[in-house]
């Protein structure tokens, strides 16, 4: 051993077999690189986005046409429990997360996150979470209850002649969100530590990125508001297994403690759905307007005012249960005092466009169907949050619409966009910006056609989770359009993902910064190397590639604005 | 590449004079007490709600003999004592002393899991009283069972930090893992003098 030289180790260096971690798919399974577990969330939420679609295109199937037969009774009940299951915390949630995980270091200035094993942790639990939840189905015991699993339809028995759920439906539903909340945990606090402890020096609080900001406020939702669900679950298991009565009324329990506990995790869960896609809005509409963002300060304190306020709402998912009158008028001013914030964003992003040298790329696109579409279910929103008329409309299709305009209206549509304007950063190829634009067209016609006619079946007395409908109620010609309109859609996601592998396979170059765009995650490499940057920038306003760019008329001389 | 990442968390924690007592990892630990401290307040909420809803049931246990939760309440305490015994022992860079006072935490964390168990039991065996007998049994047991739970796994944490200080693995400078058991440790003592109070003293005044 005396003699060795290096250049000896070289060589057995090179010989000896290569390790697991160095091989293609182990160094997938292995990495802590916060690029590849974004990229892996992405996957992993757009892979249960097609399951969860298909699941939504069998409940339009069976609900096209009146007296349906596609699908049994308890088996429509298993199939969209676990559409809205899938989409909201299979979907959205990973999806979000994806890109905070790729984008927000990046954007900071950061080599990663904080603690880049915990997020390795997170994923896998998330992936095997979804997978322990989807296995349900091979059982043939999927989760039956809603996305909401009210007690106590989903206890073992409620009372002694009534069995609610006897088998298994509901344990995988609760043992499987349990195990996403601990996942989202994980993630939260990384995204917390990494934003208040890792931005490149200069980049103060005030200077950060709106996504940024966005995924910030939604880390504090998750961290505050999951706690709800893993009580109320657990509570839930409790009485399912070990005889408890938490949610019996007979026993003294009150189901009412079930809605209460889910929805105060609820109504902030809602807006952890959509702040991350305001976020990835206020990035996109100033890049394509040539312009600064409009009044970066209110939507940044608006998002922290909603993830307040949005604590102090969640008995407007109850009115109808018979909450004392004094309960409800609080929790309808509360409600409604909410729609403020989120109408001043609105406002913020108009004035933003307002003047600007707009480019129509796709990502700007689906930018503005965004705001469009989120306003229609922000409207609807805000007369559900009217008592009498909710009386009248709850639990009924007009609910379902106002879900679908603000979470495919709106969170889906910022997704598209936020594919297409990182895109070239994730691979360094471009994609096809016809195809993507016909993606959005079709999209866009395909949600409005199945999800606008749902207010007007709502107002018809349609409700919602009936398996099917008798054909006098004059529900059938709106049911045949929502239908239509969700095989749309459908072909929308078929020509995105016809855009993605063909832009993978022979996309053109992008070159480091194709958008000529104005954050730190544009400053580096397409797709940037494993520790992001060089050098760490160096920060001197709300707009640092910018400046860097041209420095002539950097934001930072430019006292005043700021 | 990690090296990259560590270095920069390394130069930026210097730069903002943050080695020790309040790293990264001090910031983490604090927001996941945090999340599950709301964990213990949707509990108490629950219980106060099912409380209030339902106040014909007997929100009391059958006996009032008080001498177990009060003997546990001063175990708990004095662990605490220890446990910051230990802590301050590994500060200085002293790793017997944080060996001893590891070791007497977790013995009177172990002291208080069977002071649980045995009243457990009791209730359960002498009294008939149980999980399904009524809405506050139900209350009852998930509410002390829950806190047992966070001193177990607050005990294994303590335990991990003792077999890891005995192959010495702390020094002055690097032990953050013994500050977060510590934390933790904290934590769980804080939210059992709640539940004391909450099941076992409340029911005293009505
Ligand atoms: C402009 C602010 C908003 C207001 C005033 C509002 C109001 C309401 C009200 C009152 C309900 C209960 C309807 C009922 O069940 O009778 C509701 C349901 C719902 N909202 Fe909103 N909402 C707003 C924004 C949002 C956003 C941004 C999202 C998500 C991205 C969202 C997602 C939902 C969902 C998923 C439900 C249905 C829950 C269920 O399954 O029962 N809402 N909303
Ligand atoms: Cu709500």
């Amino acid at each position: 051993m005396a003699t060795s030289t290096i250049g000896e180790r070289a060589t057995t260096i090179d010989v000896r077999r290569k390790r697991f971690s160095e091989t293609y798919i182990g160094e997938w399974i292995t990495t802590t690189d916060h690029k590849q577990l974004g990229l892996m969330y992405l996957i992993t939420g757009f892979f249960f986005f097609v399951v969860g679609g298909m699941e939504a295109l069998l409940i339009r199937t069976q609900l096209a046409l009146p007296n349906g037969k596609v699908l049994d009774p308890d088996t429509y009940n298993q199939i969209f429990t676990m559409h809205g299951t899938t989409m909201i915390f299979l979907f959205v949630i990973p999806v979000l997360s994806g890109f905070g995980n790729y984008i927000v270091p990046l954007m900071i200035g950061a080599r990663d996150m904080a603690y880049p094993r915990m997020n390795a942790f997170g994923f896998w639990l998330l992936l095997f979470g979804g997978i322990f939840m989807q296995s349900s189905f091979l059982f043939g015991q999927a989760p039956n209850g809603g996305w909401f699993m009210y007690a106590p339809l989903s206890e073992l028995a409620a009372g002694h002649a009534f069995q609610a759920t006897p088998h298994m439906n509901a344990d995988f539903w609760l043992l499987g969100t349990t195990l996403l909340g601990i996942s989202s945990i994980t993630g939260s606090l990384n995204f917390v530590v990494t934003v208040f402890k890792l931005r490149a020096p200069g980049m103060s609080i005030n200077r950060m990125p709106l996504f940024t900001w966005m995924i910030l406020v939604m880390s504090f939702l998750l961290l505050f508001a999951l706690p709800s669900l893993t009580v109320a679950s657990v509570l839930l298991l409790l009485d399912r297994h070990m005889g408890a009565h938490f949610y019996q009324y007979g026993s003294g329990g009150d189901p009412l403690l079930w809605q209460h506990l889910f929805w105060s995790f609820g109504h902030p869960e809602v807006y952890i759905l959509i702040l991350p896609a305001f976020g990835i809005v206020s990035e996109i509409l100033p890049v394509f307007s040539r312009k600064p963002i409009f009044g970066y300060t209110f939507i940044a304190w608006s998002g922290v005012a909603i993830g307040f306020l949005s604590f102090t709402v969640w008995a407007h998912h109850m009115f109808a249960v018979g909450l004392p009158s004094i309960a409800q008028a609080f929790f309808a001013t509360s409600t409604t005092l909410i729609a403020i914030p989120t109408a001043v964003k609105i406002f913020n992003w108009l004035a933003t466009i307002w003047g600007g040298k707009i480019r129509f790329n796709a990502p700007m696109l689906f930018a503005l169907g965004f705001i469009a579409m989120f306003l229609i279910g922000g409207l609807n929103g805000a007369a559900l949050a009217v008592v009498p008329f909710d009386y009248q409309i709850t639990d009924s299709y007009f609910v379902v619409a106002h879900i679908h305009y603000v979470l495919f209206g709106g969170t889906a549509l910022a997704v598209f966009a936020g594919i297409y304007y990182w895109f070239p950063k994730f691979t360094g190829k471009l994609m096809d910006d016809r195809l993507a634009k016909w993606h959005f067209w079709v999209t866009f016609i395909g949600l409005n056609l199945t999800f606008f006619p749902m207010h007007l079946m709502g107002i018809l007395g349609m409700p919602r989770r009936v398996y099917t409908y008798p054909a006098n109620l004059g529900w059938n010609d709106l049911n045949a359009m929502a239908s239509v309109g969700a095989f749309i859609i459908g072909v929308g996601v078929i020509l995105f993902m016809i855009n993605i592998i063909k832009s993978l396979k022979a996309g053109q170059a992008a070159g480091d910064d194709p958008w000529d765009a104005y954050t730190l995650e544009w400053d580096t490499t397409s797709p940037p190397k494993k520790y992001n940057f060089l050098e760490i920038p160096v920060v001197r306003s709300r707009r640092p590639f910018y400046d860097k760019k041209y420095p002539d008329i950097a934001d930072w001389k430019n006292v005043i604005k700021h | 590449m990690s090296v990259a990442h560590g270095e920069q968390v390394r130069v930026l924690e210097e730069e903002h004079g943050q080695v020790g007592e309040r790293s990264l990892n001090w910031w983490g630990m604090v927001f996941f007490i945090a999340s599950e401290a709301l964990i213990f307040a949707n509990l108490i909420a629950a219980y106060l709600y099912l409380e209030i809803r339902n106040n014909n049931d007997i929100w009391q246990l059958p006996h009032s003999n008080l001498f177990l939760p009060l003997l546990n309440t001063a175990i708990l305490l004095g662990s605490s004592v220890s446990v910051h015994f230990a802590g301050t022992g590994i500060r200085k860079g002293n790793v017997r002393q944080l060996i001893i006072g590891l070791s007497v935490t977790i013995f009177l964390g172990a002291c208080f899991l069977v002071g649980l168990a045995y009243e457990w039991t009791s209730l359960i065996a002498d009294e008939h009283f149980s999980i399904s007998s009524s809405i506050f049994g139900s209350a009852f047991f998930t509410l002390t069972g829950f806190h047992g739970l966070h001193v177990t796994i607050g005990a294994i944490f303590l335990a991990v930090c003792l077999v890891r200080a005995t192959k010495g693995h702390f020094s002055k400078q690097q032990h953050f893992a013994v500050q977060a058991a510590e934390m933790y440790w904290h934590f769980v003592d804080v939210v059992w003098l709640f539940v004391v109070t909450l099941v076992y003293f409340v029911p005293l005044f009505r």
